[in-house]
């Protein structure tokens, strides 16, 4: 893994992460970085972003998506993974578990707004994900990263965990994969895209399907990954693949390719901190532990 | 146009309305009317210059220039100044050319422009997916745009500010604009002539859906659709710097618009100082009656032209191009046809 040292060098480097550079830091890329930077032991400079997201938390509990903008809050459970990753360094923190608490309990005060089942669409509009937006659908990607954060804080088998569960398979195609959240539209079957597949995965690593969506998903991902990939699709794709225990032998050529790109490109911190995830494999700590699955209770 | 107005600390979602969803614009309309501004374009005429047997291998540069010149289009304006040339990456994938704007008609704009002495950048934010990467590099557009060395602009993901909504034909107090669309002189809306499964047919107006930033709206931009879609396509044209349209028509989309549908090759370049004007043609030739698209209606005469009279057709005449463009069978796409023989 040639790349990786350069990856992480940049990575601990950056005081501001951001989704391009010159941009404001932005929550995800910021957690994101965070969460990477504690996995391979650079302690310090994780918890100085850690600290970012703690000063970027609002009273309710949420967090904006940049520093400048306190809404929406989408990003908030990507915050909760941060925070988290936290607990077994000497740099922990009690005001860690506080952002945790709060920002879960804004996350399960939040929800999709509900929308009438109709003929048109092929999925079940009627289960209570998360939007992007305050006040509108539910949509897959957001329930992907609060399902995730809830599953990573022993909530697995919180109520409104388990309905991000379902919500999410029933998000998958048919034929394999899956998008932003849309399934069949007036009788069409739309097409699938690696990143949210990815993510999506992910989120539902260790769950048991019997529809053979999960399956068909981690196929759609095994025939569409390759060294051309893009670096976001493709670290999320290959996080997807290694929650299921399906990680394509090529996987370190192909990061190695798409961090040669990134770098030769803009190198944001976001690109950076996927690579530096998507670099453990097995061993990522955002792949959902293997004890909070559906039978976890939820905590109080 | 930026103002001192404090944004909302929301993105401000509406309730649902299913009805606006489908059409549902006339009940926007006397609201718009009373917009003071808007009245200065009422009854004005537009030009709209339609070029045939386009390639994207062909001269384009030279049809792009001839159409721009051919509506009124004055080059001066743009020496110097910044130029946003905005073309449709919704969610491209290799095997649907018909989806998105093809490369070769964004680059052969730029090199109209950058004659012209304009500073050229090309800016999307993808309605449906949050690789732009990847959507750049699925369209073709990522290679075209190295080999022309003109920079990019990731709308979905920038810096911010705040404008105040001068439609008002939803309840959105304002919207969220990237800077690089603030900072425009000049916004040129490059969509694909495409049908729509839920309002008929979408062209440059539409497409600059794509200016609004999926970091504080979503993937999709899910806070325009409790809007209105109608009235928010309408809300954020009239929100936005000065703008033209340039359509790539060479290879069309019909059926199951916007994404899903099948290809119809066309072989047009539709230009015009006007995508009000620009629009109501397109749906001309796509044998649409324009005057029954929501946001047309809601456009009409205040945003611009869509009645016949009031267009200056340039180029081709648009009946000797039109060709019925299919529809999914839906209620809402029902009456959105022409009365009687339409080309003659």
């Amino acid at each position: 893994m040639d790349y990786l040292d350069t990856v992480l060098r940049r990575l601990a480097a950056s005081d501001l992460c951001n989704y391009h550079p010159g941009l404001p830091a932005a929550t995800e890329p910021t957690a994101l970085a965070a969460i990477a930077l504690f996995a391979h032991g650079r302690d310090t400079q994780a918890a100085r972003l850690a600290d970012r997201l703690l000063e970027m938390q609002n009273r309710d509990g949420s967090v904006g998506v940049d520093r400048l903008d306190q809404t929406p809050g989408w990003a908030t459970g990507w915050s909760v993974l941060a925070w988290r990753a936290s607990q077994s360094s000497p740099v922990f923190r009690i005001e860690y578990v506080q952002g945790i608490d709060l920002a879960l309990q804004w996350i399960l005060d939040t929800q999709g707004a509900l929308v009438e089942q109709t003929d048109e669409t092929g999925h079940d509009t009627t289960m209570l994900g998360w939007p992007w937006v305050d006040g509108t659908h539910s949509w897959l990607e957001p329930t992907a990263m609060n399902y995730l954060a809830l599953r990573h804080t022993n909530r697995g088998g919180h109520p409104r965990a388990r309905e991000a569960q379902r919500l999410l398979v029933n998000r998958l195609l048919q034929s394999g994969g899956c998008n932003y959240g849309n399934t069949v539209v007036f009788g069409q079957e739309l097409r699938p895209h690696v990143q949210p597949t990815g993510l999506c995965l992910l989120a539902l690593g260790g769950e048991q399907d019997t529809t053979g969506r999960i399956g068909r998903a981690i196929d759609y991902l095994h025939g569409e990954l390759s060294d051309r990939t893009t670096t976001a699709s493709m670290c999320y794709g290959l996080m997807g693949l290694a929650a299921h225990d399906a990680l394509p032998a090529e996987s370190d050529d192909w990061l190695q390719a798409a961090a040669g790109r990134s770098l030769a490109r803009d190198a944001s911190s976001y690109h950076l901190a996927l690579l530096a995830l998507a670099a453990l494999g097995n061993d990522c700590p955002l792949l959902p532990p293997k004890t909070a699955g559906r039978s976890q209770p939820a905590l109080p | 146009m930026t103002t001192a107005t404090a944004p909302p600390t929301q993105t401000e979602p509406q309730g649902l309305d299913r009805r606006a969803l489908l059409i549902g614009a006339g009940a926007a309309l006397a609201g718009v009317a009373a917009v003071p501004w808007l009245r200065g374009v009422m009854h004005d005429s537009a030009g709209v210059f339609v070029a045939r047997n386009q390639r994207y291998d062909g001269p384009l540069a030279q049809t792009i220039r001839d159409g721009l010149l051919a509506t009124g289009f004055e080059p001066a304006g743009v020496r110097g100044r910044r130029v946003l040339l905005k073309p449709n990456l919704v969610e491209p994938v290799r095997s649907c050319p018909q989806m998105t704007t093809n490369p070769a008609v964004v680059v052969a704009a730029a090199e109209v422009f950058r004659d012209w002495g304009a500073d050229v950048v090309v800016g999307e934010g993808p309605g449906h997916m949050r690789d732009t990467e990847w959507a750049l590099v699925e369209s073709g557009m990522q290679e075209a745009l190295d080999d022309a060395k003109l920079p990019f602009a990731d709308l979905n993901y920038s810096q911010l500010g705040w404008v105040e909504n001068q439609g008002r034909a939803t309840t959105l107090r304002g919207f969220h604009f990237p800077q690089q669309v603030i900072e425009a002189d000049l916004i040129v809306s490059m969509p694909k002539m495409k049908t729509h499964h839920w309002v008929g047919y979408t062209g440059a107006l539409k497409n600059l859906y794509g200016v609004i930033p999926g970091i504080k709206y979503g993937w999709p931009k899910n806070v325009l659709h409790y809007a209105g879609i109608p009235q928010s396509i309408f809300d954020i044209n009239a929100s936005l710097p000065k703008t033209v349209a340039i359509v790539d028509g060479i290879l069309a989309m019909e059926g199951d618009g916007p994404i899903m549908g099948s290809a119809k090759p066309m072989g047009l370049i539709v230009v015009g100082t006007n995508s009000t004007a620009v629009d109501a043609t397109l749906g001309r030739i796509m044998e649409f009656d324009p005057a029954q698209i929501s946001y047309l209606k809601l456009a009409a005469d205040r945003l611009g032209p869509v009645g016949e009279a009031f267009i200056e057709q340039r180029g081709e005449p648009w009946r000797e191009v039109a060709s019925r463009f299919e529809l999914i069978d839906a209620p809402q796409l029902r009456g959105l046809r022409p009365r009687g023989a339409l080309v003659t």
